[in-house]
């Protein structure tokens, strides 16, 4: 029997291996925007249909900022690899909902030129953008931003929540010096669930994150140790802070940007460790910074320092804790960083 | 998509697409008027014609003799004329091959030793009809398995290692021997106790997708204590040497160095099975198990199928092509190779012919590293490949073999995993040509 097909000539050809996984760059970034879905719904079940316009004003000028940049400095156009649609989304969600317009565009802007394309874009950028972006606007534009605004509901606080109610943060209680929990910081459900707690319109519900949490493993996107050590770490220093005053702990388990960074922000690719091992002191570190942060020093934001400090030691850190290759007795001694242009 | 609490994973885990073949019984492939036995279709060494143009050949008659101690003999599978000595396309590039016209007659040689005595062998007798036998490493790798049976002086072996892992997505082959001839791969292994002594532990690793291989050699072996049958997670690549010795016996393997260093050695169950029949029966290595699968295939099939058969005739044996394929391999996906004419011919280390569909052999378009780090999830010799390729990329042929570039095993893991779809196991072929060509210039 003839083949009936003729294939001469046609045949590919090229080196091994002849398949490839089908997730794609853009593809790990969907997976980030579909597990940033949960806390978007719950920041509009608290703080009001004015999210969608921030999430929407963030989203839009960090994709606006890439491609301009890009358009500038006759670099191609890589705004389809999704990357900047998440930091983003991001910079909004790390936002009271009090906050100007003008700052959401300035957190995205610096995020974007500042922070990613002018370290070399995609993958290589040293500091996580978002993070960046929310730790200068914090220290630069405090008085804008009444940090933790009770949330009115999804009607209740409409555009720029001007119903809503500014008070002290839990984490002033919980904070500086405190070893114990004061009837002023809300109850450890909700703190959990998000009810009657201010903050950033992405960070108060912490069942919304764990949702992405749990998304973002189990699609393979991010290593569970990275939130699992990070939130650990907290714990048990404030454990040892506290005596093992268990509510203590748990408290500043739930409160503030804990969660929204241990699983979003420093499980970010292009400013975290590389190696494995690596992974596992970037995730300590930031925990025992954060619970550093927390107690010594009254100022909010311990959780986006942290970062930066582990964003900044990464390279150091994997430049230490190469993989020992199968076979040899040492790691690799080698001085090498592909986020350096000119390594 | 699966993960692990440390992060790393030393495999992948691509679609096993053994389902349409694995449990097919091997079935005889047609054997073509026109056979082509390449000189070269081992590692080491071209075999030298011993035949001329005009010859009259038999079943099982030597053509090639070994061109060296590492080489291995070459026979015709078939009876019938040497019509031609001539370059021929190989997966490799074209090399001197020798072409037999088929006379149907299947005349026999006689046998390379005389059958029956296999149990009465010495070491040397052994190692020397294996030799003889031309057999070679028929998982791939096609080294001189009488090379490998003679460790060097001073090496003790205590540790026989029986791969039948076949991790490579779509192959069948060693499934089906490990099924069919589990009896014949423990008689191999009685026979290996006579070349190594001091054997104190054999193991046979079986990937646990395969549960009817596994118990089939647990049958065949269960009157022997120190043989013991291992079922391995199935994951890419489970089989390669260097990573079953670390799983089976927790020990490495240094740099360049042998398996014998510490004091192991592996052998394919095809292997060990062929040895076993060139003890036994005198049989020299002419026939092999090949699968033949693949999207495109019309009716996948295991084959027996003669040395020098050209996969166009194996095509043909499994129903020709349903779409136009894309691709089509000697051997898998993974590190299989490409070839461009299906006169290609099956050689002793061909496991299998895999057929994928343009679309299913699609490299993807390349994008920026996001340092997602699977590369370095994945990698079984925990290399960093994102650090090779990219310092390759720079020009710095220094920094990548500092990085262990050398150390690569080429299995194909990185570029696979890849979001970015960045070449990766191809720039680090490239590093360690580059790295070579230095140290010899």
């Amino acid at each position: 029997m003839a083949q009936a097909i003729d294939v001469k000539g046609k045949l590919r050809t090229g080196p091994s291996p002849h398949i490839r996984k089908a997730r794609t760059a853009a593809g790990v970034m969907t997976e980030v925007l579909i597990a940033l879905i949960p806390p978007a719904i719950a920041a509009v079940f608290f703080f009001g249909w004015w999210v969608i316009g921030m999430l929407a004003i963030g989203i839009g000028t960090a994709v606006l900022a890439e491609y301009t940049y890009q358009k500038l400095t006759y670099k191609p156009i890589k705004i389809h690899d999704r990357s900047a649609m998440v930091t983003g989304a991001l910079v909004a969600l790390s936002l009271p909902v009090t906050a100007p317009i003008w700052m959401i565009i300035f957190g995205s802007l610096f995020a974007i030129i500042i922070v990613k394309q002018m370290n070399g874009g995609i993958g290589r950028n040293y500091f996580n953008p978002a993070v960046a972006a929310r730790v200068v606007t914090k220290a630069f534009f405090t008085p804008w931003l009444a940090n933790w605004v009770l949330p009115g509901g999804f009607l209740g606080s409409g555009y720029r929540g001007v119903d809503a109610i500014a008070t002290a943060t839990p984490l002033e209680y919980l904070g500086n010096g405190a070893q114990t929990v004061t009837e002023q910081v809300p109850g450890l459900w909700d703190l959990f669930m998000g009810f009657n707690l201010g903050g950033n319109i992405g960070e108060t519900s912490k069942i919304a994150i764990l949702i992405g949490m749990l998304y973002l493993i189990f699609r393979g996107v991010i290593h569970p140790k990275i939130p699992i050590l990070y939130i650990v770490s907290t714990f048990l220093i404030m454990g040892f802070w506290s005596s093992f005053n268990f509510n203590f702990m748990m408290s500043h388990v739930l409160t503030g940007t804990l969660f929204f960074g241990a699983t979003y922000m420093a499980t970010d690719y292009s400013s975290g460790s590389l190696t494995p091992q690596g992974k596992t002191v970037f995730a300590i570190g930031c925990g025992v910074l954060t619970a550093f942060f927390r107690i010594v020093f009254d100022f909010p934001g311990g959780v986006g320092f942290a970062i930066l400090i582990m964003n900044a030691l990464a390279p150091y850190i994997d430049s230490k804790l190469m993989p020992r290759i199968y076979g040899h007795e040492t790691r690799p001694q080698v001085d090498y960083d592909r986020q350096k242009s000119n390594s | 998509m699966r993960f692990s609490f440390m992060g790393k994973h030393g495999g992948s885990h691509p679609e096993e697409n053994k389902s349409r073949t694995s449990q097919l019984p091997i079935v005889d492939a047609t054997v073509p008027k026109i056979l082509i036995f390449p000189v070269s279709m081992h590692i080491g060494a071209p075999a030298k014609p011993v035949v001329e143009v005009g010859d009259k050949v038999k079943v099982g008659q030597l053509i090639a003799e070994e061109g060296g101690f590492i080489s291995a003999n070459i026979y015709s599978s078939v009876s019938g004329e040497v019509i031609a000595i001539e370059k021929r396309p190989t997966a490799k590039g074209p090399t001197d091959s020798i072409i037999i016209k088929n006379d149907y007659e299947y005349t026999k040689a006689d046998p390379i030793v005389e059958p029956g005595h296999s149990h009465e062998m010495d070491k040397d007798k052994i190692v020397e009809t294996v030799r003889k036998a031309g057999i070679v490493g028929m998982g791939g790798a096609t080294f001189p398995t009488a090379v490998k049976l003679s460790p060097p002086p001073g090496m003790t072996i205590d540790t026989l290692i029986i791969n039948g892992a076949e991790c490579e997505p779509y192959s069948t082959s060693d499934h089906r021997v490990m099924v069919e001839y589990a009896d014949e791969i423990v008689d191999g292994i009685n026979l290996a106790r006579t070349l190594f002594p001091r054997l104190k532990q054999i193991y046979i690793g079986i990937e646990d997708n395969k549960p009817n291989a596994i118990e089939a050699l647990r049958k065949a072996s269960e009157d022997f204590d120190d043989i013991t049958v291992r079922p391995l997670k199935t994951m890419y690549p489970q089989g390669s040497e260097k990573n079953l010795i670390k799983t089976l016996t927790n020990r490495e393997v240094r740099p360049g160095g042998l398996p014998a260093e510490v004091r192991c050695v592996v052998m394919n169950t095809s292997t060990i099975r062929q040895c076993y029949r060139a003890c036994e029966f005198g049989e020299p290595l002419i026939e092999r198990i090949v699968s033949v699968s693949g999207t495109p295939i019309k009716e996948p099939k295991n084959l027996r199928v003669k040395i020098g058969t050209p996969m166009d005739s194996l095509i043909e044996d499994c129903g020709g092509f349903s779409e136009v394929p894309g691709k089509v391999l000697s051997g898998g996906p993974m590190m299989g190779q490409a070839v461009s004419d299906l006169g290609v011919v099956i050689i002793k280390g061909t496991t299998a012919v895999t057929v994928l569909t343009p679309e299913e052999a699609n490299q993807g378009e390349e994008q920026d590293c996001i340092m997602c780090s699977e590369c370095l999830n994945v990698c079984p010799v925990s290399l960093q490949p994102i650090l090779i390729s990219d310092a390759f990329e720079r020009g710095n042929i220094d920094k990548a073999e500092e990085l262990g570039a050398m150390d690569c095993i080429e299995c194909g893991n990185c570029s696979f995993i890849c979001p970015s779809k960045i070449p990766l196991l191809e720039n680090i072929r490239n590093a360690k040509a580059a790295i070579k060509a230095k140290k010899e210039g």
